[in-house]
């Protein structure tokens, strides 16, 4: 079910309503309830892979037990293995068992031996990569005690298909999310309303800003060979709000409609585009992941306290992997690698947390130092969402080729002057909320009429300008 | 909480009434024209009514007979020109009609559209039959593969247009399907808009490859042979065929087309092929203003053969 469909305009009133019937004095109930319905949200794409959802949370919920059960080093570690290898035996039997044998078997052709392995007819499930990452937190968690095993199950198949963020995150850590799940939740009026919002300004990023600019990014990215160099740099720009609308816009809705179910979802993103530099857009791009490999995988493997070699290597493991994560394609894992060539000069300059405070703090505008910093980074952005995007590594690096050219520097072929118009209007909205948790969770402050006014302006935006509804981008993922 | 529910519903409600003006303002969705069922069970318009096409850069109309277009300024020499949306045509301004470019190629002939979206091949024939009182000297009927399939109970039943029982041997005229419903729809524009925006039988992606297997099948072969011949053979029998002209689509299937030759008809075949350019629009299959003036060229040329 997709958060912009009328299926979901349909469910989500009822669930809220069954919800708050039931009340906040039956939290086992509302939590069965949170169950059902999620399982109900997921089945709807393909009920075959509820069975998966179940299966990882059974096995999750029981090791978590084992693991409170015993102090034994050996065994401990036994369990937090199986917990890891059942949960990315499955991420990696449905998302990269098919990459894994076609390289193979291209690897064996580049040497002159033919392999014969077939590939499988196998169907990703929707959102796998999100609910195991967050499974697998609650294992870690639990591990590393830093958390006490749940003894309710149905608060933790509650927590591990919560349906707002169950298929495209934000990816939350079981400290966080877990809890929330055994304590009372009373109706509070300012959270839904607060809640509401961000649904409207996420449901306005993807259906207004993602969907228009996916119609011209697609266009551009699919017949690149016949765009000079401008377009083609256009066709980027336009990946960059589609990509950015998209997922940001997904986060926003989650987290906007968790917050009506009474519960505080991380956030996801912060204005990644108005970064200085390349360390601080990672601060603020898919926060829930980066810290996820910051806190699973960058520090157990020593992060940066190691010399330059170790700095080297963890920068370009995480990198890498956080690139693999996205997809079984070579394109992803140059994406991350390119990040990391973006991001080690400043780790190992030690410059890569000069840019934490807010940009342009206090002020309407940048200067031309932080406009320039900021201008740099997206521009460097874009280069690496070019492979992203691309088919495969070729088509990415023949993009690259037709936009550095002197055809740069010709008038663009494509001019979707209504889109351009929307996407400053976008723009202008954000940085001017560039200081809160979403562009426009300042609205509040405005006299009633003003403000809601504005809710009906967004609105109308979206029945005016709604592009052609697109499957959110990192489903896929 | 009631004071939250309170805020919604106020919300909704002034965000759908300011929706409605805004949907109605930039003609985000096509005016649509009023059905009727004449006396001879002929499905046709409520005659002069006019409205906006999607983007209201132009407009339809529905003249006095309950048709779309404009009726010719005298029936003498008539021709009448029968389909379905594509000779309809809201698509495209009044001057883009194949009715105004056949004048432009006849200017001795006077040329009448009967058209309305859905027409099956034998819906034609009935209308032809029906408007036989104008006394025209010719008909062309405009047909696809379609419109012989959904002639055709037995072998894609549809309720709401005029059908053969080829078993039965009898005329099923079409029936109005949910007009209440389609009146609230038409009338409600925003609501018109959501309906459009999410279709509620939107084919599943099997579905989508289903249609495009049996589209492919039916280049090669033809599906329902026996009953789309008896069809032709059945027109044929029960109706006058003399100065009537079957023009077909581009790419309309071979097996049909001889057929009908074979049994008598007067055959035009378009062709899209010899234009670089497209008949049609982008994300619609229907002809452009460029495609009707190529194929009513294409149809004046064949035409005059027959008349010299």
């Amino acid at each position: 079910m997709l958060f912009n469909s009328l299926e979901f305009f349909v469910f989500l009133p009822i669930v809220f309503a069954l919800y708050w019937l039931i009340g906040s004095k039956y939290i086992k109930a509302q939590n069965l309830l949170i169950a059902i319905s999620s399982y109900v949200f997921y089945g709807w794409w393909d009920w075959r892979f509820l069975s998966l959802i179940l299966f990882s949370s059974l096995v999750d919920y029981s090791i978590g037990n084992a693991l409170g059960k015993t102090d034994q080093k050996n065994k401990r570690k036994a369990l937090l293995w199986m917990s890891i290898g059942v949960n990315l035996g499955f991420l990696g039997f449905f998302k990269y068992y098919n990459f894994f044998i076609d390289s193979l078997v291209h690897s064996f052709t580049f040497f002159g031996q033919e392999l014969s392995i077939n590939t499988l007819n196998i169907i990703l499930p929707v959102g796998i990569s999100f609910y195991t990452f967050q499974t697998l937190s609650y294992t870690i968690d639990v591990y590393n005690k830093k958390l006490e095993p749940t003894k309710n199950f149905v608060g933790f198949m509650a927590f591990v298909s919560f349906f707002p963020q169950l298929v495209a995150g934000p990816i939350e850590r079981a400290t966080n999310l877990l809890p929330q799940f055994s304590v009372k939740r009373s109706f509070n009026y300012t959270k839904a309303v607060d809640g509401l919002r961000q649904v409207l300004w996420g449901l306005f990023k993807k259906v207004v800003i993602a969907d228009n600019c996916a119609k011209y990014a697609n266009m551009i990215f699919n017949n690149h060979t016949e765009y000079n160099g401008s377009t083609l740099l256009l066709g980027a720009f336009f990946f960059a709000f589609q990509i950015y609308g998209d997922f940001s816009g997904y986060s926003d809705i989650a987290i906007g409609i968790a917050r009506l179910f009474g519960f505080d979802l991380k956030r996801n993103f912060a204005f990644p585009y108005f970064s200085r530099d390349i360390a601080e857009f990672w601060r603020r791009w898919h926060i829930s992941l980066s810290t996820w490999f910051r806190d699973y995988l960058y520090i157990p493997l020593g992060g940066s306290r190691g010399g330059t070699k170790m700095k080297v290597r963890n920068t370009f493991i995480i990198f890498i992997v956080s690139g693999f994560w996205h997809g079984a394609n070579w394109t992803f894992i140059v994406w991350g690698a390119l990040n990391a060539l973006y991001f080690l000069p400043l780790l190992l300059a030690n410059k890569n947390r000069i840019n934490t405070n807010l940009v342009a703090e206090g002020n309407y505008l940048p200067n031309l130092k932080e406009l320039g910093q900021m201008g740099l980074t997206f521009f460097i952005t874009l280069i690496a969402w070019v492979f992203f995007r691309a088919d495969n590594v070729s088509h990415a690096f023949s993009y690259l080729q037709g936009t550095f050219n002197g055809s740069l520097f010709t008038w663009v072929e494509v001019f979707p002057s209504t889109i351009l118009i929307l996407l400053a209007f976008f723009l202008v909205i954000e940085w001017l909320g560039r200081s809160y948790e979403y562009a426009i969770e300042n609205v509040d402050v405005m006299k009633k009429p003003v403000r809601w006014s504005f809710y009906i302006l967004l609105i109308v935006l979206m029945f005016a300008f709604t592009g052609e509804e697109q499957q959110f981008i990192y489903f896929q993922f | 909480m009631k004071t939250f529910l309170k805020n919604i519903v106020l919300l909704l409600i002034i965000a759908v009434i300011v929706g409605e003006v805004v949907v109605r303002v930039t003609h985000a969705m096509s005016d649509i024209p009023q059905r009727t069922i004449d006396e001879y069970g002929i499905q046709k318009y409520y005659p002069n009514q006019d409205g906006y096409w999607k983007g209201g850069e132009h407009k339809w109309m529905i003249n006095r007979l309950g048709w779309p277009g404009e009726l010719p300024k005298s029936f003498d020499n008539l021709v009448l020109v029968i389909g379905d949306s594509y000779i309809e045509n809201f698509m495209n301004p009044n001057e883009c009609h194949q009715s105004v470019f056949l004048k432009q190629h006849m200017p001795n002939y006077n040329f009448m559209e009967a058209a309305r979206s859905g027409v099956s091949l034998i819906e034609a024939m009935e209308i032809n039959k029906q408007l036989d009182s104008l006394q025209p000297s010719h008909t062309l009927i405009y047909v696809n593969d379609y419109d012989f399939f959904e002639s055709i109970v037995e072998v894609k039943p549809m309720s709401d247009i005029t059908q053969i029982s080829l078993k039965k041997n009898e005329i099923i005229h079409g029936k109005m399907k949910a007009p209440f419903f389609k009146k609230i729809l038409y009338n409600w524009k925003l609501l018109y808009y959501f309906y459009n925006r999410f279709p509620l039988n939107k084919p599943s992606k099997e579905e989508k490859e289903t249609i495009l297997t049996e589209e492919a099948n039916n280049k090669v072969g033809l599906e329902s042979k026996d009953e789309v011949f008896k069809l032709i053979d059945y027109i044929k029998k029960s109706y006058n065929i003399e100065f009537l002209t079957l023009v077909f689509h581009p790419e309309s299937n071979p097996i049909i087309v001889e057929k009908c030759k074979s049994a008598g008809f007067n055959v035009i075949t378009l062709d899209s092929s010899v234009d670089s350019k497209s008949w049609s629009f982008d994300h619609d299959s229907h002809w452009t203003c460029y495609g009707h003036e190529r194929a009513a060229g294409q149809v004046a040329n064949a035409l005059k053969i027959v008349y010299r």
